[in-house]
Formats: C-alpha cells, structure tokens, sequence
C-alpha cells in the first residue's frame, strides 16, 4: 500500500512538471524596438546568462539626437516554479530641440500554456535638462503590458508631467497583481512604452511583467488527495 | 567701437569652440566590496555633442561580480551634470556600491552658487517578494561633490523597501539651493560629480535621476560690464527711436 502511495505521489509531481515545461522563453528570443519621430530601429541588444533560466539584456539606440537605453532580464519559463518574467530599467531621452514622440517595445518571445495570473508594475523619474518648462505626457497608456498582441494591462494613462528648468521629479510608481488570463500565450509576453518628451527630456522607467501558472483542475485534486494520502499513511 | 567689439566676439567664439572639439573626460567610478573599476565613460558607451557646450553619454558597465549599470548623462564643462544612473545586483546577496560620475570643468569658478536634486526608484527584479535600498551606514545616498569634496548631500538615513513580487516604489530624494537666494557654493577648480552611495539587497535593481549644477557668481569687474552692457544698447535703443 506504502509503494502505491508513494507511486501516485510521483506520477502527480510528474504530471505538474511536463504540463508547465512544454513551454519556453529564452534570451534569443528577446525583442527589442523603438520608433520615434527622430527615428527607428531595432535596440542593439547584448544579452547575458545570469541564471540557467534568466538573461540580463543591455543596449542602446540612437537616432538623430534621441535616445533609448536599457537593461532588461527576462527569465524563461521555469518549470520549477511554472513562472516567467521581464523586467529592467529604460531611458529615453530627447535631445533635439523640439518635442519628439517615442514608442518602446521590449517583448520576450516564447509560448506558455495557461490559464495564467499576471502581475507588473512601473516607476519612474522625469528629468528636464532644458532652460524651458518641460513636460511628458501620453496619449492613452504611457506603459502597457501586452500578450500576443493584445493589451491586457495598462498604467499611467493620459499621463501628464510638467518640470521646471533643470528640475527632477518622480512620476511614483503603479502596480497590478492577480490579473487572470485566461489563454496560452503563443508568441510574446511585451511591455510597451508610448509618450512625448518635450526637448531637452529625459524619462527613465523601471517596470516588470511577470506571469505565473495556474494550477489546473487536476493539479488542484491531486494537491488536495496528497494530504489524505499522508494521514492514512500516518494511521 | 563696433568692430572691437565683434573682433571680440569673435575671439570668444573661437576660444570657445577650441574647447568643445572633443569631449570632456567624464568618468565613473564604482566601487564595490573594496574593489574599484570604472574608467573613461565614453569608453563603455556614446559620446555625441548636443550643443556648443553640451555632451551626451550613454553607456554601460558589467562587472565578473554581478553587477551591471547603464547611465544616460548630458554634462556641460560650464558646469552641470544631469542624468540618470541604473544599478542592478545580479548576486544572491546584498552588496554596498559607491558609484562615482566625476566631470572636469572649465573655467574655473572662484565662487559659486549650487543647486541639485534627485529622484528614484526601487525594483524586486528578481521576483522574490522583497527588495530593499538603504543608506550605508546611515550616509547619505546622493552627494554633489566639488573638486571631490562634499558640497551637499540628499537622503541621509534613506530606507526604501519593496514588498511586492516584481514590485516597484519610486521616491523623491529632495533638492537644494533650488530657491532664492541662491546657495553659496565653494570655489571649484577642477572637477564636478555626483556620488551614489547605496546597499542594494540581492537580485533587485535601483535607478536615479539627479542633477548638480554649480554656476559662478558673478565678479564686481563682471557685474560693471553687464551693467555697462545694459546701458549702451538702451542708449543705442534711444538713438535708433
């Protein structure tokens, strides 16, 4: 009886580590990209191993008198803990003498089987490096967090900052948690980036999007049966 | 009086554009655990002119320790330094950091008046519920530094903690000399800088935006011309009416 008890017990584990590791996220499959009105192009991106599942990316991008620099880590979906996550720290800055309009994507590419729960969050500072009253605003969501495309999270909304000459100023930091996805992801987990800096504008960001499995109907049965099994054990 | 006065000008320009042909010698330094690195900025990243007198830096730093940074900084040899710095701790412990940005200036200020200020944020990037970023030993986080002595320093006895999976705070770290009347500064003769001084718990990332700006006050002879100055174009003003 102990045998078939300790059989069920592995066949269970088993059974909840296949169903998360059929599912991938990896450094190469990091994508980096940014449009603007002084110009586009894909970030340089130079990634890192810091973990046999996590990567750290870095890089810069530089158009005319604008600029994007990053460093972001993404670890892949670890089967351990049937979680993945993207997160790090951007800056933009607008060096032209006239307000320029920038779009920042950074998206890990990959697949994850849901249902999963989400959760990100984002902070951030303004500086305003010009003799003039300077301002960053975004029309609709400044930062959001999408899936497969499609935007399942945004945060500072129709954002609106205004920074004396030479000033600095925190634009606070916003979060979400237990955000239910119902689906698989089957290409990319992204965070985008969307707003105005006016001339002489630096905004910097930290923000994360990370998502978990949800156990399934049968993982959850099998969780509830392991403690009925170690009381009769017990007896 | 005309043509004295544009030979001048003109002599100013050109001393002026002789001085911003190549980039000022902007350097970080880091140190961490008692071991330094760093070195010429523009060395591990970008350097492009803005304007006459303004430079852009981009660039970033990884060290065999676990440590990467990146910074985005316009500097001006007039002097200002503005910018903001990211820190990450890759390792599995927490680690104290002094991080360096250091700018020659030119000219020298016999007198100056100073003025900074700075803003962050905290992130748990390693998703393990908790991150945290305090003061070293009770220092303070942010220090303007002239000719590598403290001006003014921000966030003494700072405690910033996240307690959220891939959570994020961001704070204020106050200003000075941002108000009238001006904050009397020292004289500076060689270099501007801003130190970060930190403890950063393992696996979670820090960034800072700052900015020091260090201006001469003007000199009695300096002040007689600006007045002088005023004078003869509203006397030139006048005839003109």
């Amino acid at each position: 009886m102990k045998n078939k008890n300790n059989l069920i017990f592995i066949t269970g584990i088993a059974c909840l580590i296949s169903s998360s590791a059929s599912a991938g996220f990896d450094s190469s499959g990091a994508l980096f990209s940014v449009t603007s009105s002084a110009g586009s192009g894909t970030l340089v991106n130079v990634p890192t191993q810091i973990t046999p599942a996590a990567w750290s990316n870095t890089g810069s991008w530089t158009g005319t008198n604008a600029s994007v620099t990053w460093q972001n880590d993404i670890q892949g979906w670890n089967s351990t803990t049937s979680a993945g996550f993207t997160n790090g720290n951007i800056v933009i800055r607008n060096n032209t003498t006239t307000a320029q309009d920038f779009a920042v994507t950074i998206a890990m590419l990959g697949t994850a089987t849901g249902p999963l729960v989400a959760a990100g969050s984002v902070g951030g500072q303004y500086v305003n490096g010009s003799a003039s009253l300077g301002s960053l605003t975004s029309t609709g969501a400044l930062w959001s967090a999408g899936i497969d495309g499609a935007t399942v999270n945004t945060q500072l909304n129709n954002a609106l900052f205004f920074a004396q000459p030479f000033q600095v100023m925190s634009l606070g930091s916003f979060s979400f948690n237990n955000l239910a996805i119902g689906n698989s992801i089957t290409d990319r987990a992204s965070i985008r980036f969307s707003l105005r800096l006016s001339a002489g504008g630096e905004a910097s960001f930290t923000s994360a999007f990370s998502f978990q499995a949800v156990p399934g109907p049968a993982s959850l049965a099998l969780i509830c049966f392991l403690p009925i099994v170690r009381s009769r054990r017990r007896r | 009086m005309k043509v004295t006065l544009a030979l001048f000008s003109l002599g100013v320009a050109t001393i002026e554009s002789q001085a911003t042909i190549t980039p000022p010698d902007f350097q970080f330094r880091v140190f961490e655990s008692g071991v330094a690195s760093g070195g010429e900025a523009c060395n591990f990243g970008s350097v492009n002119q803005v304007s006459t007198t303004e430079w852009f830096f981009q660039g970033s730093h990884s060290n065999t320790s676990g440590t990467s940074m990146n910074w985005s900084y316009l500097v001006d040899p007039d002097p200002f330094i503005t910018g903001t710095f990211s820190l990450t701790n890759e390792t599995a412990f927490g680690k104290s950091y002094v991080i360096d940005f250091l700018l020659p200036i030119s000219p020298a200020i016999a007198q100056s008046t100073v003025s900074g200020q700075m803003a962050g944020t905290l992130t748990d990037s390693n998703g393990s519920g908790s991150a945290s970023m305090t003061s070293t030993s009770g220092g303070a986080v942010y220090t303007a530094l002239a000719d590598d002595v403290l001006v003014q320093s921000l966030m003494s006895n700072a405690n910033q903690t996240v307690s959220s999976a891939f959570g994020t705070t961001s704070f204020s770290g106050g200003s000075f000399g941002q108000g009238l009347p001006p904050l009397a500064g020292p004289a500076i003769n060689s270099t501007i800088g801003i130190r970060f001084s930190f403890t950063l718990s393992a696996g979670d990332s820090v960034s800072f935006s700052s900015i020091f700006v260090a201006n001469p006050v003007p000199t009695p002879g300096a002040l007689a011309m600006g007045i002088l100055s005023l004078l003869v174009a509203r006397r030139g003003r006048r005839r003109t009416a």
